[in-house]
């Protein structure tokens, strides 16, 4: 193997689309781990408000609209969806690409993995964004 | 012997082999691989369980755009005993998910690996040592508290 040779394989990134390069698979860990440990923030804070009065009572209409007219609460729940959607539909990918090692297969999991990730992140904000109303306050 | 006979032989040798093989069966079983095949599989279920509850979860919220009575409808689904053994389940797979990651973040880093030594028999890697272990039964242990906890407040109400 020529150094050239070990340059190119170096470089080799992975294809998610036919065309497309984005991310290496080193790159993709990174960001897993970092979506992960970030959750475990965000989700605290998002438990911890439904225990600093009554869990029934935290889940009263009233209550929970309450939350999401709070513009700052508004976007840790937006984060807490785009972080988990990220890591979980990630984590499903590795699983996944366990069981088969085709290009086939990685490529229709790839695309799989990312139309889910886009649907849930844009049915969660658009729940975020009615239930906000649009809301500064 | 031919070189015939003998690639006949090894073509049969190797189909014995492949029949010896415990398959699937055999990746999942836990006893000959530890406790680290346990973690292994326990991240794996965790995390797909963890995955399709965030998913009902964003479901279930959205009935929030649909006004108090479509809130109250799908709350009443869930506020039963066996909605909140379901979320109890919830509680425990994420507590460990969570242990575990973070044990699974640092070994790949290289924490906690042990020095790599002369493989002498009986062959146990360094690297399944009792940091490893101990950190997966922290993650079992605070599962379990977790679970407790959350069952008081769910069946407290409080």
């Amino acid at each position: 193997m020529t150094s050239s040779d070990i340059k190119n394989n170096s470089n080799k990134r992975t294809r998610w689309f036919t065309n497309i390069t984005l991310l290496r698979e080193s790159q993709i860990t990174k960001i897993h781990y970092i979506t992960g440990v970030s959750a475990l923030f965000v989700v605290a804070i998002h438990i911890l408000m439904r225990l600093i009065m009554p869990f029934n009572m935290s889940l009263e209409f009233e209550n929970v609209i309450l939350n999401y007219k709070n513009i700052f609460y508004a976007l840790l729940l937006e984060s807490i969806l785009v972080l988990i959607a990220i890591h979980g539909f990630n984590g499903l990918r590795v699983i996944l690409l366990e069981i088969r090692e085709t290009l086939i297969w990685e490529r229709a999991v790839n695309i799989l993995v990312i139309v889910a990730m886009i649907g849930i992140i844009a049915y969660g904000t658009r729940t975020i964004i009615i239930a906000n109303g649009f809301s500064v306050g | 012997m031919t070189s015939t006979t003998s690639a006949k032989r090894i073509d049969d040798n190797s189909k014995n082999d492949r029949t010896n093989r415990a398959g699937i069966k055999g990746w999942l079983n836990p006893i000959i691989y530890g406790w680290e095949r346990v973690s292994y599989w326990f991240q794996r279920l965790t995390g797909i369980f963890l995955l399709v509850y965030f998913i009902g979860h964003v479901y279930e919220t959205s009935s929030l755009v649909s006004g108090p009575d479509a809130w109250a409808a799908m709350l009443e689904m869930t506020q039963t005993i066996g909605g909140h053994l379901f979320l109890i389940l919830v509680i425990g797979a994420s507590t460990f998910h969570t242990i575990n990651g973070i044990r699974l973040i640092f070994t790949q880093s290289g924490q906690g690996l042990g020095k790599p030594g002369r493989p002498d028999y009986p062959y146990d890697p360094t690297s399944v040592n009792n940091k490893q272990r101990s950190g997966l039964w922290i993650a079992f242990i605070l599962a379990a508290v977790a679970m407790l906890y959350g069952a008081n407040v769910l069946f407290s109400g409080e």
